[in-house]
């Protein structure tokens, strides 16, 4: 968008020029609401007292502020345990998923490889095929995976659609590039780590982008194996038990209610989550995507 | 250095005597714990001749519990550190949230020594990955068998299979309600400008409601004034809309069957003729304009943003359905908008049976593995929490520490309440209290202890506390104190049989389960349809309704329904 005044004023404007650009405007604000618009919302709930929300009508603005939900979660001693063990998860199961990802891949685009084709196979049938939740469950159980930082990291390491989408890039490059570093005197893996992997900066941010956000949501995988290790836990594991304590508290079914009026929902509680676990993504986000889109055209000028 | 003193073994009473002897000499904390009055009472109902000691050298056990408890803290809460010391048993608790997780452990072979599966208890049972525990209880068990008492029978599985597998810690034994909460409430209001008129059949329900929105058609602010909401929201449909039908029609609840009493066969509750009688009143209140036309598209939140803002005159739901929104009416200053809740019945010809009790139905609870070590020592632990002692401790906590004594009445300090409403969580953590309700054969509400005192920390005197002046005021125009004195007492009827039925486990793949599936989006559409349609078309309406059931096996349902109440009153009975 930055880039059209200028192209404009180049070339001269036409009336057609200024239509579009008009409606390119329009359409982007329109977009830009619709997106923005619910993310506000959430924000504004979560600033708002829980009695007040209930009477609905709130927009993006808190109508009575309180941070009386974010106290409630904070007040959970679990939460910097789990914080520290997701961002743990998120830096290591996506250095070590982008390393072993892109090894495959290299070796995987290498036309000298001769199980190439069976391997390429097998690799895709995982994509179709799953073992299904009780057979995973006791694997994990049997590789005494249970209870242990490395069920975050290791079933997942290599994924499959990751690494074709790796090596149709690394397909890309030109293969004499391979070839001269090996008349050069490079053995294997210097041409993967010296030659294809600097080219492959692009490809990597964004699948280090897809690997940890991955990483920083998942709580499904704590709570099947690593819910009896308090010490294990992560954020988002955290987090769901915080939302299921004030629900628990507010469920007044079949109960005598002796207790006064509660100073917290769980919808409240809910959207301040929502805010609290979407934060460190939005921070992080415009560095990686300011460098994923730098990546991108230095590879274009490139080729 | 409690635990020393504990070694030395000793018979159940002797222990207690052992305990609040030495702990004379031990510091003066631990003084306060053990000169519980309940202590005593404990020692003379202990059954004599239980004359195994108890074993406190130190074990783990692995346990999983089928409903997350956020709170848990590995037992180093209070009272955990107290059970520990009395039982020597430490829990190493995994909580699941759903019913895959319990599945997946059923599956997997290895099971942890305690099991809490909810519905799918059966997995372990089927799978004799449990004890059979009667034997256990018989030996070890004295206080469980004087929790559970006249309900024995009630423990037992099956009628193929009549050992005890699960002890029941979810429910209460003798629960009892201190307040109605539902179905038929009135603004304060509304019923205060009607001067207090006798309210007991849906035409008196409906004239007050009328009459009010004749002389108020908006609210202070401006709003329109809606004379009756209901919410159709998913299964809340049956909450708001199709039990009142029953509860109106001098039923039970019993889910979407009704039980004959006499002859324990079950209808679906829609084919019952006085019903149909219910629908046609809603239609007729939709016909005159007095329900709200969105009754059946609003979802859940928009439905308590109505009451909240002092909209609705008449609410058909359970009040934890829509506490949130009393809570901000109370907060806002708005008590004339709050609500009362009223018996209200079809015609003068039945009698409400909210109240009808139902005993306690056992239900969910702990199974213990085969693969665990000394499970007698896990019996003794779920016998210690049942004890007296054990109870008080649960609801209470700490003599001296959460509660005192005064002239033989326990008391909850108010710095203690305090804690305990405002930052309930932390409370929960440290102290321990509320996080064995689910984890501990227990009392419920109501009961009282051989000095005098409940079990429980929820009393009937403590539901004029939560009372606003308002209410105070139109309860002392009808001469009540309670609005559960609007209701036929549970004192009234003798309990259920067969408890209830809604609590009745169908096998997932039976025939009764498969019809059932079929049947509830035919009642979730038709009877919104129903009800919005012109009174002139609701006869024939309802007879299509009616045939549509019968086509899809309603018959077939009630038959194999039948059949399920009669085996558990049979079990039940012990016949």
């Amino acid at each position: 968008m930055t880039r059209s005044p200028s192209k404009s004023k180049r070339f001269g404007t036409s009336m057609n020029d200024k239509l579009f650009d008009g409606t390119n405007v329009i359409v982007m604000c329109i977009v830009l609401i619709v997106t923005l618009y619910p993310f506000l919302n959430v924000l504004a709930i979560s600033l708002n007292d829980s009695n007040d929300t209930v009477r609905g009508g709130l927009t993006i603005y808190p109508r009575a502020f309180t941070l009386k939900n974010y106290e409630t979660i904070f007040a959970y001693q679990g939460l910097v345990t789990g914080f520290y063990i997701s961002v743990l998860r998120t830096a290591v199961g996506t250095l070590l998923g982008l390393l072993s990802g892109s090894m495959l891949a290299f070796v995987l685009a290498r036309t000298d490889f001769q199980a190439r084709k069976f391997v390429s196979t097998f690799l895709a049938l995982t994509m179709y095929v799953s073992g299904g939740i009780i057979p995973v469950y006791m694997l994990m159980r049997d590789l005494h995976l249970m209870n242990s930082f490395w069920v975050y990291i290791l079933p997942g390491l290599v994924s499959a659609f990751n690494v074709f989408i790796i090596r149709s890039f690394i397909d890309g490059l030109p293969y004499a590039l391979q070839e001269s570093a090996k008349i050069d005197g490079a053995n294997d893996f210097t041409i993967y780590w010296r030659v294809i992997l600097p080219l492959c900066k692009p490809v990597l941010a964004t699948i280090a982008l897809f690997l940890a956000v991955g990483q920083w949501n998942s709580w499904f995988d704590t709570y099947l194996y690593n819910g009896s290790s308090p010490s294990l836990t992560t954020l988002q594991y955290e987090l769901t038990k915080v939302l299921q304590s004030t629900t628990n508290s507010t469920d007044y079914r079949g109960k005598n209610i002796t207790d006064l009026v509660t100073s917290v929902s769980p919808e409240s509680i809910k959207m301040a989550i929502t805010i609290v676990v979407s934060l460190p993504i939005l921070v992080i986000y415009p560095f990686l995507q300011r460098y994923f889109v730098k990546g991108m055209t230095l590879g274009a000028v490139k080729s | 250095m409690k635990r020393k003193i504990l070694k030395g073994t000793s018979l159940l009473l002797a222990n207690v005597m052992l305990m609040s002897a030495l702990a004379a000499c031990g510091s003066s904390k631990d003084k306060e714990e053990e000169k519980q009055p309940e202590s005593t009472g404990n020692g003379t109902t202990t059954n004599e001749t239980t004359q195994t000691a108890v074993d406190t050298t130190p074990i783990t056990y692995t346990m999983l519990a089928a409903d997350p408890s956020p709170d848990w803290n590995q037992m180093q809460d209070e009272i955990g550190k107290q059970i520990t010391a009395k039982t020597g048993i430490t829990l190493k608790m995994d909580f699941a949230t759903d019913a895959n997780k319990v599945s997946l452990v059923a599956a997997s072979g290895e099971y942890p020594d305690i099991i809490s599966a909810k519905g799918s208890s059966n997995l372990f049972v089927d799978a004799g990955a449990v004890l059979e525990l009667s034997d256990l209880i018989d030996k070890y068990g004295p206080n469980l068998k004087k929790v559970y008492g006249d309900y024995w029978n009630r423990l037992k599985w099956s009628t193929d299979d009549e050992g005890i597998y699960v002890i029941p810690t979810y429910d209460g034994v003798n629960n009892t309600y201190f307040d109605a909460g539902g179905a038929f409430s009135l603004q304060h209001q509304a019923v205060e400008e009607a001067g207090y008129p006798q309210i007991k059949t849906v035409k008196d329900y409906e004239t007050i409601i009328a009459d009010y929105v004749a002389k108020h058609p908006k609210t202070a602010d401006g709003q329109k004034t809606l004379g009756l909401s209901l919410l159709a929201d998913d299964w809340r449909i049956m909450i708001s809309v199709t039990n009142p039908a029953f509860q109106a029609t001098g039923a039970s609840d019993d889910g979407e069957v009704y039980i004959d009493p006499k002859t324990y066969r079950a209808t679906f509750h829609y084919r019952r003729p006085e019903e149909k009688e219910y629908f046609r009143w809603l239609n007729h209140m939709n016909d005159i304009g007095l329900l709200d036309p969105e009754s059946f598209v609003q979802k859940e939140d928009q439905y308590r943003a109505k009451i909240a803002q002092g909209r609705v005159v008449g609410v058909i739901d359970q009040k934890w359905g829509f506490q949130s929104a009393i809570d901000t009416l109370k907060k806002d200053g708005k008590p004339g908008a709050t609500y009362g809740f009223y018996s209200v019945q079809l015609d003068d010809s039945t009698v409400d049976h909210t109240f009808e009790p139902t005993g306690f139905m056992g239900g969910y609870g702990l199974m213990i593995s085969k693969d665990a070590k000394n499970p007698e020592r896990i019996i003794q632990l779920l016998d210690y929490l049942a004890s007296d002692e054990g109870q008080v401790l649960i609801n209470w906590g700490i003599e001296g520490k959460h509660y005192s004594v005064n002239d033989g009445k326990r008391i909850i300090p108010q710095d203690i309440q305090d804690q305990k409403s405002n930052d309930a969580s932390n409370f929960r953590k440290t102290t321990g209290i509320g996080l064995w309700n689910n984890y501990a054969p227990h009392y419920g509400d109501g009961m009282q202890d051989s000095t005098g005192n409940y079990y429980t920390t929820n009393f009937p005197e403590q539901i004029q506390k939560t009372y606003t002046d308002e209410d105070k005021k139109v309860l002392a125009a009808y001469g009540k104190s309670t609005w559960k004195d609007f209701f036929p007492s549970e004192k009234d009827f003798a309990a259920k049989p067969w408890g209830a039925a809604w609590n009745l486990p169908v096998p997932s793949d039976s025939d009764a389960n498969i019809i059932y599936n079929k049947l509830t989006p035919i009642v979730r559409k038709r009877i919104p349809e129903i009800i919005l349609s012109k009174p002139s078309e609701f006869d024939a309406k309802w007879d299509a309704f009616m045939a549509e059931l019968e086509k899809n096996d309603v018959k077939k349902y009630e038959d194999e329904y039948t059949k399920y109440i009669q085996e558990r009153v049979a079990l039940w009975s012990g016949k």
